[in-house]
């Protein structure tokens, strides 16, 4: 059985898409107005990740991290807000039905890491003393789930209306042969290497950047080019979503 | 597909100059209309003559947005309201809480906001009126007056600087719950008035915190109304104001209020700003629906709200 | 809790008031890495004695014949486990994994497992039936920053220097059995080690954000003023000069940082892996000259641990007529030039 071309000749690649073309994005926010204080659903390509976020609200021990007592405030950050990321991998999102243990280290890690990506860029010492859960369910696994995820975590809390100096934008670059890729869907992942990075808004400040598979240094800059200019696209689509959810909002709700 | 190699020229809608010397007339109706959103990390003005505000930081002379939201000015003062958010407690609002936890001399009260409200001991009025002094074994028998669970309305003393509020109690119209029906919507669609404790038609009364909790409950004679003179109504105020019993509530009372709660739900689902007058209306709109289960329904919802829109108007 | 305890405030603006002024503490400069020492132990194949200044990290390999994956057919099984104990530092819970712990545990696999630095496909013995787990106990022995970096050149050194023991297979077909030849009968063959990654750990100080925390420490009324409504901090987005980048940070400025992004790279030019996740936002061409600074690093660090292993031989086999006895021809190796002490620049 020969394997799928990954990059036609013709510059074509497995879906169809150009090397500098991004798969379809579908995003909405405040789907989930009753459960949490900001919600939003994307949809890059088949990848689909759903986030819920609550708070700022009082720490609570169940969530708060540690085994402290119920007692109030006896653990809450003095100075800045305490920010806690679950993920949770459904089992039907991937081809192979699969029950996922929630101590796998590698959404453990990928958790920890969206933690700190909004750390920085919520501002958090505007919120002492409180707590911000991001719950995220990953519904459909195809390629790039980390920048999913914080795709849709960036999306629920600006709908949660907590205050952040900007999006914080994700996208994946790979390289094949000498070929730059763009947003890889999970076969071209599986085929070549890629990294992962996220800015801040449209501008050159990296937040995250993380590659796990071995590649020659001198093919990284073509990648994070790539990747960058990714993630400033991604900001507009996304900015465009929330403006839109705002027109019509404001249109409704005005006094 | 959009071809993302190409720079990335900025959103032309969003650059909205708020420069003091340009047209102040256009700039303001531009913003008093309500209908320009601001999103986090955009420019608001890159003049450093104005001060910031909520929901804005500076780089250098510039301001940002880091909310989505609209911009709102008072005199020099440049802020932004976001959307949507947690409630955020100001001195004087009427707040609907639930006791979370009692303390020494405090209890913790939930209202929905980043942090959990304290109602101090001393900021309550115990059976005996205002003058009774607050004694030790008032301190012991806390449990007593308010425990854990307990749903009452209260008003915002102050505000602390870390954004926690403090609240009293010291009102008749104020204190512990019942003969009702709790449910809650989000905060920011609670349009603020002079009075949140509204006699509805029907029977029935709703007391609507600033905070987006909602209490519906049947219209009972409240103290003032009886013929106690104001001078002696502290005074008047017995153990019932700590009473946990329910009174006898007719079936076609509850029904009622379960009407005035979907329809205000059907305000909450259509994204509806929610007042006084649109209850009203909503609960109007809702009577072509002869069953209140009937009310649940989604297509039923968005109509309602239309509906309470348009008979506003 | 007392074992959570962090420097006190006063030895923080010291550090970072120097770091202000171009000094670390310890006067190295930025780009500057700690004394490095890799020992072997004497007796034993594939233990490995690593001091990165005080940090130190030892690691000790074994093997065993097992089954292999039943997904996984051609595949020997390789399992690096980590382990901080209170021993590395009080901050530190026996049993308990710490985000710091999860975060080393990942960076190392990924690092080394994930690159494949290992040649797991050497492991098999017989196809499906047995092959070899090859593990690597990875132990922190003292924390004074650098766990990542040591423990990551640890464990390839370790490899580097283990010897399994040799097997051959008697039998045919269902009564083939594996036998494995203590190292008196037969000479141990080596690992077939594909590269070697060395990690190198880049410290990110936003020197205003340090700036504006060094007055807010000294003034007394900071404690005081009510929270400000909105950020004050200035981040000139011209200045690019205001990330300081520290390589090889000690336990202080590692508690200090405001970020920091963790490289693997080989001799070869090639990246294993990059960790930068969250923290501060660094400018995208900082990063890129923290990867190539990498793979310089590594190439330094490769040849010293070349060397070692050239020097422990030699001191192993004196006299040793065992050596005259292996079969195996000699490896080709990058590092036949010029060797470098690098505790020397």
């Amino acid at each position: 059985m020969s394997r799928p071309e990954i990059y036609s000749p013709e510059g074509l690649r497995i879906d169809g898409r150009r090397w500098n073309e991004v798969r379809h994005i579908k995003c909405a926010i405040n789907t989930h107005p009753a459960s949490s204080d900001g919600s939003s659903i994307i949809e890059q390509g088949n990848t689909k990740v759903m986030c819920n976020v609550v708070g700022p609200a009082e720490p609570t021990s169940s969530s708060g991290g540690g085994g402290a007592k119920s007692n109030t405030n006896s653990f809450a950050n003095e100075n800045k807000v305490t920010l806690s990321v679950k993920a949770t991998v459904a089992p039907f999102s991937t081809i192979d039905r699969r029950k996922r243990s929630g101590n796998d280290s590698r959404i453990q890690e990928m958790c920890l890491t969206i933690q700190h990506i909004f750390e920085e860029a919520v501002m958090g010492h505007l919120q002492p003393r409180s707590q911000i859960v991001i719950s995220l369910y990953i519904l459909a696994q195809d390629g790039g789930m980390l920048q999913a995820c914080i795709n849709a975590a960036s999306l629920a809390l600006i709908d949660a209306g907590i205050p952040m100096y900007d999006y914080v934008c994700a996208c994946t670059a790979g390289m094949h042969d000498t070929e730059v890729l763009l947003d890889l869907n999970r076969l071209e992942e599986n085929d070549m290497p890629f990294l992962t990075m996220a800015t801040l808004g449209a501008t050159r400040k990296v937040s995250l950047m993380q590659l796990e598979t071995r590649v020659g240094v001198d093919k990284l800059e073509p990648m994070m080019a790539a990747a960058m200019s990714g993630c400033h696209y991604l900001r507009q689509i996304m900015d465009a979503q929330v403006r839109k959810h705002g027109k019509n909002r404001l249109a409704r709700v005005g006094a | 597909m959009p071809d993302v190699s190409g720079s990335s020229d900025e959103e032309d809608e969003g650059l909205f100059s708020l420069d003091p010397e340009a047209d102040g007339e256009a700039r303001i109706t531009g913003v008093v209309k309500g209908k320009h959103i601001v999103t986090p990390g955009e420019l608001v003005t890159s003049d450093s003559t104005w001060m910031r505000g909520h929901g804005t930081y500076s780089v250098g002379t510039s301001t940002y947005s880091s909310v989505a939201g609209t911009i709102t000015r008072v005199n020099k003062l440049l802020s932004v309201t976001p959307l949507r958010g947690r409630y955020v407690p100001e001195v004087g609002d009427h707040v609907i809480g639930r006791i979370i936890d009692v303390g020494t001399r405090s209890w913790h009260v939930d209202i929905g906001a980043k942090q959990a409200a304290v109602l101090m001991l001393g900021s309550v009025n115990l059976p005996g009126g205002v003058q009774r002094r607050k004694s030790e074994s008032d301190e012991l028998q806390m449990r007593v007056f308010l425990k854990e669970g307990d749903l009452l309305n209260a008003e915002v003393q102050a505000v602390f600087t870390d954004g926690a509020a403090s609240l009293h109690t010291r009102s008749l119209s104020y204190g512990k719950l019942r003969n009702g029906y709790f449910f809650s919507i989000p905060s920011s669609l609670i349009i603020r008035s002079k009075i949140h404790t509204i006699e509805l038609p029907g029977g029935v009364d709703l007391v609507m915190g600033v905070n987006g909790y909602l209490w519906l409950r049947k219209h009972t004679q409240q103290l003032g109304e009886q013929g106690v003179s104001i001078t002696r109504l502290a005074e008047e105020a017995g153990w019932e104001i700590y009473s946990d019993e329910n009174e006898y509530i007719a079936p076609s009372i509850r029904e009622t209020i379960a009407r005035y709660a979907n329809a205000i739900k059907a305000l909450e689902y259509g994204e509806v700003g929610v007042s006084e007058a649109r209850v009203i209306a909503a609960y109007e709109a809702s009577k072509e629906y002869k069953g209140v289960g009937d009310m649940v329904e989604n297509d039923a919802k968005r109509r309602i709200a239309q509906q309470a829109l348009v008979f506003i108007q | 809790m007392a074992r959570d305890l962090k420097p006190t405030l006063i030895e923080n603006t010291f550090v970072l008031k120097a770091l202000t002024e171009n000094v670390r503490l310890d006067n190295r400069s930025f780009s500057q890495m700690r004394n490095l020492d890799i020992s072997f132990s004497s007796t034993e194949y594939g233990a490995v004695d690593v001091h990165l200044g005080r940090t130190r990290v030892i690691v000790r390999i074994s093997a065993e014949v097992t089954q292999p994956r039943s997904d996984r057919p051609y595949d020997g099984l390789f399992v690096i486990s980590t382990e901080i104990s209170p021993m590395a530092a009080p901050t530190f819970e026996a049993g308990r994994k710490s985000e710091e712990e999860l975060v080393i545990s990942r960076i190392i696999e990924k690092s080394i497992r994930q690159s494949q630095a290992l040649d797991t496909e050497s492991l098999c013995i017989l196809a499906g039936e047995k092959c070899w787990l090859v593990r690597a106990d990875v132990h922190f022995l003292d924390h004074d920053g650098g766990l990542l970096d040591a423990g990551c050149l640890a464990v390839s050194a370790a490899l580097l220097h283990y010897r399994r023991p040799e097997i051959s297979i008697v039998g045919s077909g269902d009564a083939r059995q594996v036998v494995v030849h203590p190292p008196t009968e037969k000479v141990p063959v080596p690992l077939s080690v594909l590269h070697v990654p060395v990690c190198v750990t880049f410290s990110f100080f936003n020197m205003k954000l340090a700036q504006s925390s060094l007055t807010a420490a000294t003034s007394t009324t900071a404690a005081t003023t009510p929270a400000k409504e909105n950020d004050e901090i200035d981040m000139d987005t011209d200045d690019t000069d205001e990330t300081a980048v520290l390589v090889d940070a000690s336990l202080q400025e590692e508690l200090l940082r405001h970020g920091f992004m963790s490289v693997t790279s080989n001799i070869n030019k090639e990246i294993c892996q990059i960790y930068k996740a969250g923290q501060l936002a660094v400018e995208i061409e900082t990063l890129l000259s923290c990867s190539e600074a990498a793979t310089a690093v590594a190439e330094k660090v490769t040849k010293l641990i070349r060397r070692r292993l050239k020097e422990d031989e030699v001191a192993r086999n004196v006299g040793n007529v065992l050596e005259e006895a292996r079969a195996e021809n000699d490896r080709l190796v990058a590092d036949e030039g010029v060797i470098q002490d690098m505790n020397n620049d």
